[in-house]
């Protein structure tokens, strides 16, 4: 069998899921010995039309993003999302919030009305083009992204969690964040970090989307018996969930 | 075996002694909270812990272990993991639920993995000292215990009554220094016996714990369980943090060299969405409310149809403290059941 030929592309991202590749250390020899790598803009310089599987980074920001998307959608056989940024557009998606022009001008001032600066709604890779499996997270586990790669060889399909990070975070023996006046979004939020911000202490703020059928409801009771507004809910919701889901119902 | 009665600074320098020279885990505190942890000093045991964050099962099912290691076409090695350890501190409901694992995992198929730590294990249980804002265990009649521990252990005030039970925890107790307990003694244990029977009662049945499995005949399509679920997060917090769950998942992971790996088994729960898939991926009690059903029927009817009638909840009351919508209180439920059904 040969080798896969595997093409790694960014998008907008702070390419820090690549930068967990690169840190794969020992297990990064192992990956590039079992696959072909032709082309990554962040470790080697060839470029290559020729690939079997791409890895996108980074959510789609502006038009001609999305034809790039497409264009290397075409050409991979299989399509991986990679980070929070690819899956659900992350961080990227907090601009979806306000007025574009807005945003431009904060960030750009005058230079604003220049077209390479041109900017569209946030979206995540899927909302683009069709994606075969999602390496979740901000930044990516390195554990999961080498599983979800092995599992692709071996022409298996990874098994991603579909449940929650309370899961996890219950079988640490963690005592709940709830109960210590945290608003902790672990019980709609897909599981598979192992619980790693609850189990520091601090509340899960939903770096890896929610889990495919979030109990909205539920959400909104829980808020009410701790005496909080869903207003509190929503502004823990923005920084991962900007339109996406749940968040703006 | 003689009862025998064992001063509270006896009682330290004995567990001193035993965490110099094995492997021990007991209850500490862990914030305001308590949970069982490696023991390195005997200072750190709280037998007068209320309840632990997890239950004591992690030590014969841990949340991921590794059941054996493959080579593709070579074959197979199972792992065990057989060393022995002393755990302090395990209250009656969960020696009960421990003993209804026992008996689950020797039926039909006998798990090794799970019978070569649990044979390892020394356990020292202790009556309940403060009960925890939501135990109901003198409800479900597991609130003292009578079998199934090397050593129980009973506060009553400057000591404790300790009682060996079996030839391991006799050799145990031999290296303390205690004196026998005196009819006196015997009469403060079982007076603290008794008010447990009563006391742990947080929440209160409205029947009797053996009416529940009849009850349950007549209630499966109750709207009970549609009306639960409804605000069910599907977070499996409920079965993660209870004695008596133990549903796992199997799943192998296969090394770079695509011929060697392991396989790994990790708890699961009836209440997460993805459980119950079976092949093809049909998922045969999708609705949430079906798995909130499923589960208080497994407690309350299939697990006593095979073990002799005991009920697989112990009335720890972790669920009802874990459950963020407050909806898994099986008391709750089976009461609502009660009113509905048995009134009518
Ligand atoms: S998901 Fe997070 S770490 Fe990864 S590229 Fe986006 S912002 Fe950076
Ligand atoms: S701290 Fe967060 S993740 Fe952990 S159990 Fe509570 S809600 Fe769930
Ligand atoms: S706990 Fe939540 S925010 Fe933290 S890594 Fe996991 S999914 Fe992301
Ligand atoms: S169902 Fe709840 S109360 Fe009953 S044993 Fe399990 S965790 Fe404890
Ligand atoms: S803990 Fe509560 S919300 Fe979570 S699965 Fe159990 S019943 Fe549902």
């Amino acid at each position: 069998m040969s080798k896969p030929r595997i093409a790694i592309f960014d998008f907008a991202c702070c390419e820090g899921c690549q930068l967990q590749i690169v840190n794969l250390e020992e297990e990064l020899l192992d990956l590039i010995g079992a696959v072909d790598v032709v082309e990554w803009r962040e470790a080697m310089s060839e470029q290559s039309h020729e690939y079997d599987i791409a890895i996108v980074e980074g959510s789609i920001t502006r038009p001609e993003d999305e034809d790039r998307v497409e264009i290397i959608r075409s050409r991979a056989k299989i399509l991986i999302a990679l980070g929070a940024c690819a899956t659900i557009g992350g961080v990227n998606k907090l601009k979806n919030n306000f007025d574009l022009d807005d945003v431009k001008e904060c960030v750009y001032g005058d230079d604003a009305k220049m077209p390479h600066l041109d900017t569209a709604m946030t979206k995540a890779v899927d909302e683009v083009v069709e994606v075969d499996y999602k390496v979740h997270g901000c930044p990516i586990d390195r554990k999961e992204f080498t599983y979800i790669v092995r599992c692709l060889l071996l022409g298996k399909k990874p098994e991603i969690p579909e449940w929650p990070v309370c899961v996890e975070c219950k079988a640490k023996g963690n005592p709940c964040l709830w109960e210590y006046g945290q608003v902790c979004l672990g019980p709609i939020i897909r599981a598979g970090c192992g619980a790693r911000c609850p189990s520091s202490g601090f509340r899960c703020f939903g770096c890896r989307g929610y889990v495919d059928e979030p109990n909205v409801n539920a959400a909104k009771d829980v808020i009410e018996k701790y005496g909080l507004s869903i207003e509190d809910l929503k502004g823990k919701m923005i920084l991962f969930g900007s339109t996406q889901g749940p968040t703006n119902e | 075996m003689a009862v025998k009665k064992i001063t509270k600074a006896a009682l330290t320098e004995w567990v001193g002694e035993l965490v110099s020279k094995e492997r021990v885990f007991g209850v500490q505190s862990k914030g305001d909270k308590f949970d069982f942890g490696p023991l390195t000093s005997a200072q750190d045991l709280r037998l007068d812990y209320d309840v632990t964050l997890q239950p004591p099962k992690k030590y014969f099912l841990p949340p991921v272990e590794t059941l054996l290691t493959f080579e593709v076409s070579a074959g197979y090695e199972s792992q065990y993991s057989d060393k022995p350890f002393v755990l302090i501190g395990v209250h009656p409901y969960d020696m009960i639920a421990i003993n209804q694992i026992d008996e689950l995992f020797k039926q039909g198929y006998y798990d090794t993995h799970y019978m070569t730590r649990r044979s390892n294990a020394t356990i020292i249980t202790c009556d309940v000292v403060n009960a925890s804002e939501n135990v109901f265990a003198s409800q479900m009649k597991t609130a003292t215990v009578k079998d199934g521990f090397d050593i129980l252990l009973t506060d009553i005030g400057d000591s404790y009554i300790a009682e060996a039970a079996t030839e391991k925890g006799e050799a145990l107790l031999s290296k303390a220094e205690t004196a026998d307990a005196s009819k006196d003694d015997l009469d403060k244990r079982e007076k603290i016996q008794k008010d447990n029977e009563k006391n742990l009662s947080k929440h209160q049945l409205k029947c009797e714990v053996a009416e529940l499995p009849g009850l349950l005949e007549n209630a499966y399509n109750h709207p009970v369980w549609e009306e639960k679920a409804a605000t069910c997060f599907a977070c499996g917090s409920c079965n993660q943090v209870c004695p008596t769950c133990y549903c796992f998942n199997v799943q192998d992971d296969v090394k770079w060299d695509m011929k060697t790996g392991q396989r790994c088994r990790a708890w699961d729960g009836c209440m997460l969405d993805g459980f119950a898939m079976v092949a093809g991926g049909h998922d045969f009690r999708k609705k949430r409310a079906d798995r909130f059903r499923h589960r208080l029927y497994r407690k309350a009817k299939y697990v006593p149809e095979k073990i002799g009638g005991q009920i697989a909840c112990v009335g720890c009351g972790r669920c009802v403290s874990a459950c963020l919508p407050d909806i898994a209180n099986p008391v709750n439920v089976y009461n609502r059941l009660f009113d509905d059904i048995k009134t009518k």
